[in-house]
């Protein structure tokens, strides 16, 4: 008994879930009287057209429902369950051939549109419209009723009053529209994957540099201080007039630590103490690497007024 | 007598009288308020001076339709405003905060580079809020980004990612940028013991020339390759800092750091602020940004001073381990945050100097918010 009902549960849950997906079809565009222009069907007919579109994120597998153009009779033109081709991928469109032909295939009803007419998709159940589109009675030759999605990221499909130019196997609507971001709310609705990887990305980055900056001189260089004098800390060459050792004894640094505490003490809030602080710092660090080689050179440069060969005379010839 | 009368009342109609409502008055109060806070507290009086007045210029009423509107094509704020809007006017505020900035304190401890990866944390603390509170991820992200403490950088994301939310945004980044010391204050005392806070760390090293004309090509090509989206501003930051470093390029790294960055800070100040008008920023939007704007810099303090006690952790040799007080200056907003760690630690150890320690993370967070910007665009724009 148990079993039984287990099954029944499925079962039912699995044609509510199929329900539920085919709901999430609609006829997006149709065309009652093709003119010369129009499409021909794979017998080399031009006959009227339907447009299925799926506007869910999953595949759809409308094997099974019902299209008809009278309301009295719902179950009028079975699309086959067989067939694999009637699963329809998200965003995806289909035609069906209205050519009153049925047992032509899979993607033709037996019947045909005209204008006035109102075309319905109903669910496998043979009851439930799905979606319905009314072709004007003033419907002219070779165009189409449709609808359109004129947010294409909101996915609602309103129908168009004026006909348009048949657009077939093409989405009604501009799917260039949709951002990076609606695709990441769908994705990561709550922000958690894109958080992790720009963390993990931005770390990633910035340990690259600490480590190339580590390994190619923060290393060698404390490695050298260690082995040279241990009560000195600083000692740097500079310029091309030779070198120039500049060395802090503990005194002179605690001296850089009281201009810094002293010009601190001075401020307030502005910058401009912080400022002298950190320059005398430098300073007495010798950390300011711009040394003025105090020489000036004026280089000769060459121009049409100091050209010689310009300026000599010609000969006449 | 008619036509006078009809002339006056069709005057009456354009002037600002007219078209006054409460929410103008509320914003233009709010421009003087921040004019205020710049010239008598002096909080970043250089950003909240022209964002202040631009709020007033941006808030008088007028008449729609004489294309003198910030919003209104072709009038002149509109035309200053496609610097904003089209996201021209912070890259080159990077080129010059690029030329005036000193890696040496980041160079010399490379450790430090990592609190300001931690500090970007709140980007991303903020960005998940936003989701919860309702926003679309474009709007998110552009908001979580108030959280790297960087004008520009919130700028330039949120004119590409949520245009509409930009006045918000920005406002909201540089206001809380100026009240650093205000809300990092209390979050490192809470966060650390007297004891961590008596760290004294050891004296940086020198940085060789060599180094420092090294740090921004090679740190420019490994941000720029794995965040190739965060180029403008990456690429101009680096660029200025080596124009600047180089020691040939004097003119053009002081062309870069004086004249252009104070002629773009002032556009940027004052269009921005102008964009604040009233129909477009007074919004419960407005004031959430602005509440999760304060969160975001809670988190990314909070992530700084309590990465930086991870790296105690690891960090054997007492001699070695770091204050946590230089925590809270992984934020970007230079020098502020690192002013805050000098006071704070000074006021328990007169002797103890954090600023050119805390320079490190801070510079370091620069690069981080520009690299957490980049990412975000590549996901969201």
């Amino acid at each position: 008994m148990r079993k039984f009902l287990t099954t029944v549960l499925l079962l039912a849950a699995a044609v509510s879930l199929h329900a539920q997906n085919v709901s999430d079809l609609i006829i997006s565009e149709a065309v009652a009287q093709p003119d010369s222009t129009g499409i021909l069907d794979d017998y080399g007919r031009r006959s009227g057209w339907i447009e299925l579109y799926n506007k869910s994120t999953g595949t759809v597998n409308f094997g099974g429902c019902y299209l008809t153009d009278d309301r009295t009779n719902l179950r009028k033109s079975l699309i086959p369950k067989s067939d694999l081709r009637t699963k329809l991928g998200p965003r995806q469109v289909v035609l069906i051939w209205c050519s009153g032909r049925g047992e032509d295939g899979t993607f033709y009803a037996n019947f045909t549109l005209a204008p006035g007419k109102t075309v319905y998709l109903v669910s496998n159940d043979g009851r439930t419209i799905i979606d319905s589109l009314a072709i004007p009675a003033t419907l002219p030759y070779g165009l189409a009723a449709y609808k359109q999605a004129y947010d294409i990221r909101k996915q609602v499909f309103e129908f168009v009053d004026n006909p348009e130019v048949p657009s077939p196997r093409m989405v009604n609507g501009d799917h260039g529209s949709v951002t990076k971001g609606e695709l990441m709310k769908e994705r990561d609705p709550h922000g958690w994957i894109l958080s992790v990887v720009s963390v993990s990305v931005v770390f990633s980055a910035l340990a690259i540099l600490w480590f190339l900056f580590w390994l190619l001189f923060d290393r060698p260089a404390r490695k050298a201080a260690k082995a040279g004098d241990a009560s000195t800390t600083l000692s740097m060459t500079k310029g091309k007039q030779g070198k120039r050792a500049v060395i802090l004894s503990e005194a002179e640094e605690s001296q850089v630590a009281a201009a810094i505490a002293l010009a601190l003490d001075m401020e307030t809030d502005g910058d401009t103490y912080a400022a002298i602080a950190t320059a005398v710092h430098l300073y007495l660090n010798d950390a300011i690497h711009d040394v003025e080689p105090g020489i000036v050179t004026i280089r000769r440069s060459e121009s049409a007024w100091n050209n010689k060969s310009l300026n000599f005379r010609k000969l006449p010839r | 007598m008619e036509h006078i009368l009809e002339s006056l009342t069709q005057f009456w109609e354009y002037t600002g009288f007219a078209n006054c409502s409460w929410q103008n008055l509320v914003m233009i109060g709010i421009g003087l308020v921040f004019i205020t806070l710049a010239i008598v507290k002096e909080w970043e009086p250089m950003l909240l001076v022209p964002i202040g007045f631009g709020m007033i210029v941006g808030n008088i009423p007028m008449f729609p339709g004489l294309n003198i509107g910030v919003y209104e094509d072709g009038s002149v704020l509109n035309i200053l405003y496609q610097g904003v809007k089209q996201g021209w006017y912070p890259p080159l505020i990077f080129l010059g905060i690029g030329a005036m900035t000193d890696f040496s304190a980041l160079i010399s401890q490379p450790r430090l580079i990592l609190i300001g990866a931690a500090a970007q944390m709140g980007i991303f603390g903020a960005y998940l809020l936003a989701l919860t509170f309702g926003f679309a991820p474009n709007e998110a992200g552009a908001i979580g980004i108030i959280g790297g403490a960087d004008g520009p950088t919130a700028i330039f994301l949120s004119s590409k990612l949520a245009p509409d939310l930009m006045g918000a945004i920005a406002v909201s980044a540089y206001s809380y940028m100026a009240l650093v010391p205000v809300i990092q204050k209390p979050i490192m005392l809470l966060l650390t013991t007297k004891k961590e806070r008596l760290i004294h760390m050891p004296t940086p090293r020198v940085v060789s020339k060599k180094e420092k004309i090294i740090f921004p090509i090679v740190g420019f090509l490994i941000t720029a390759f794995i965040v190739p989206s965060g180029l403008p501003l990456l690429g101009m930051l680096f660029f200025g800092n080596l124009l600047k470093e180089s020691g040939v390029t004097k003119r053009l790294a002081n062309t870069a750091s004086g004249p252009l960055i104070d002629v773009v800070t002032t556009l940027i100040g004052l269009t921005v602020g102008a964009s604040t008008q009233a129909d477009k920023f007074i919004s419960v939007k407005s004031i959430l940004i602005f509440g999760l704007g304060l969160l975001s810099f809670v988190i990314a303090t909070t992530c700084g001073v309590l990465f930086v006690k991870l790296m105690n952790l690891f960090i054997s040799n007492p001699a070695k381990k770091i204050n946590p007080l230089i925590g809270n200056a992984g934020v970007s907003a230079v020098p502020d945050s690192a002013r805050v760690s000098e006071t704070v630690g000074r006021e328990i150890d007169p002797t103890n100097h954090l600023l050119m320690h805390a320079m490190g993370p801070n510079v370091a967070g620069v690069i981080g918010s520009a690299v957490a910007a980049g990412i975000l665009l590549s996901f969201l724009g």
